[in-house]
């Protein structure tokens, strides 16, 4: 495999940032609902990530050491507001829907973690993949999380963007506790452990 | 020294640099999301009321009433926006009373801040149904004449508490009516005895009237949890003597029992307005 591919493979499975580093777990439990708003939140994760990582990266010989925390925090901090302001702007319903955690994507770790343990320390063209590939592991993750959730939860699929599907008609009684904070905790760790099997078995990572 | 000013203007120049994009930004998205919020409004206002020609907005404290013309200029209703403070912070919603001074129908803009899956219940049907109808004239106090949601009390009470202020800015301001408030001047002095539902079972109190004011609320018997009662009991009815007023705020830590006995007061002195104060 060559180095690019290399980049972008790495976080969407042998370093997946939900399911192998375990980061960001804050939105990764609170959105994934429905799948509109787990997609909606790993994009815009996922555009807050390769921006700072590309800007970290650029500046990385300019940040002094000492400050580097501060000044990664500032460059996510802004891109985090642009990203909230452009979705309520042009994206009203999703960000209704998102409410407070665009905000908290600042302190989302995988961004900060990818800008310390990566962008940081290599060129912007790997660091621009590496946020490409974290981006869409995170992404990938939270679908495959709100895609269960909202099934198993509410009985629907893709629901709110116009191409909602019941998925068991209408009688089904849908597991609320599935779209309930709880479920949230039962999902992510039967797939984590799912996930830690296959990982062995196929020998990933 | 060189070293710390090199830190200090690094982090400045970082700063000055995000502001400035964020200036930027901002000036492109503000009046577009100024121009989404007017057409929601104008939106709501369209699928209130149908036949709305013309409008006029007037700025009240809680938030902006629109008055709602007609092609003639007969006055439709009143569709108020309105910000209350619920369980997590702010709740926006739009209400619109018809000029008979009837609630017609309620939408939740806002409530992000309210807990999901439970308090955003006061955004859905189930709810909102409650309060269809109710209007200038009917009492509208949480837990007494409209259910609140149990594992969701504070988001729905907030809620009931708002739909009443409205409802009665409303009537007051731009419909001309008055809240039929209860006549306490009205009852003959006496003593008399009411019944109210309260969290466990009946509250009998009696009720003091003189010259026109309550002067005393004492409870004869009721069958609630001791502790829970004690916080009631000593709160509410001397919220009520003081207020001269049955729309007393119930929240005490106690609302079944202190909902009981307003309910119970209520019920006294609707007795004594019936019998012409003649004592039992």
């Amino acid at each position: 495999m060559s180095s690019p591919w290399k980049d972008i493979w790495r976080g969407i499975l042998p370093e997946n940032p939900t399911f192998r580093l375990v980061l960001g777990m804050c939105p990764t439990l609170a959105v994934t609902t429905m799948v509109k708003n787990g997609l909606g939140m790993g994009l815009s994760t996922m555009a807050v990530l390769i921006c700072s990582n590309v800007v970290i990266s650029a500046l990385r010989k300019l940040i002094p050491e000492q400050v580097r925390i501060p000044v990664y925090i500032v460059v996510i901090a802004t891109f985090v507001t642009i990203v909230e302001m452009l979705l309520k702007a042009f994206q009203p319903d999703l960000y209704r829907d998102l409410g407070i955690f665009i905000p908290l994507i600042v302190v989302n770790c995988i961004i900060l973690g990818r800008a310390e343990a990566f962008a940081g320390k290599n060129t912007i063209f790997r660091s621009f993949l590496d946020g490409l590939g974290m981006g869409l592991g995170f992404t990938l993750a939270l679908l495959l999380l709100s895609a269960i959730r909202e099934i198993i939860g509410s009985g629907t699929f893709l629901a709110g963007t116009g191409a909602e599907v019941q998925v068991f008609g209408s009688g089904f009684e849908p597991f609320a506790v599935f779209a309930a904070p709880a479920g949230a905790f039962v999902v992510l760790g039967l797939l984590i452990a799912l996930s830690n099997v296959a990982f062995k078995r196929f020998n990933i990572g | 020294m060189r070293e710390l000013l090199r830190l200090v203007l690094t982090l400045a120049v970082v700063g000055i640099v995000s502001a400035a994009v964020l200036a930027g930004v901002n000036n492109i998205t503000a009046p577009v999301i100024a121009e989404n919020e007017r057409q929601e409004t104008l939106q709501a206002l369209k699928d209130f009321f149908p036949d709305v020609s013309s409008t006029e907005v007037k700025e009240e404290e809680d938030g902006t009433y629109t008055l709602v013309y007609d092609g003639s200029g007969k006055l439709l209703g009143v569709m108020a926006t309105v910000q209350f403070k619920g369980y997590g912070g702010w709740v926006t919603y739009n209400m619109a009373v018809s000029s008979e001074g009837k609630i017609t129908a309620i939408r939740v803009l806002d409530c992000s801040s309210e807990t999901p899956g439970v308090g955003d219940v006061i955004a859905k049907p189930e709810f909102l149904e409650r309060l269809m109808g109710k209007g200038v004239g009917d009492a509208i106090q949480a837990g007494v004449d409209v259910d609140t949601v149990s594992g969701a009390t504070i988001s729905t009470t907030a809620m009931i508490n708002s739909v009443r202020l409205v409802v009665d800015t409303v009537a007051a301001n731009y419909l001309g009516m008055e809240e039929e408030g209860f006549d306490i001047a009205a009852v003959p002095d006496g003593t008399y005895q009411g019944t109210g539902q309260g969290y466990k079972g009946d509250i009998v109190v009696e009720v003091t009237v003189e010259g026109g004011k309550i002067t005393d609320i004492k409870v004869i018997s009721q069958e609630e949890t001791d502790t829970y009662f004690a916080t009631a009991y000593a709160v509410i009815p001397q919220r009520i003597i003081d207020e001269q007023n049955l729309e007393v705020d119930v929240k005490t830590g106690a609302t079944g029992s202190s909902a009981g006995i307003v309910e119970a007061v209520r019920d006294a002195l609707q007795k004594a307005l019936e019998s012409g104060g003649e004592e039992e």
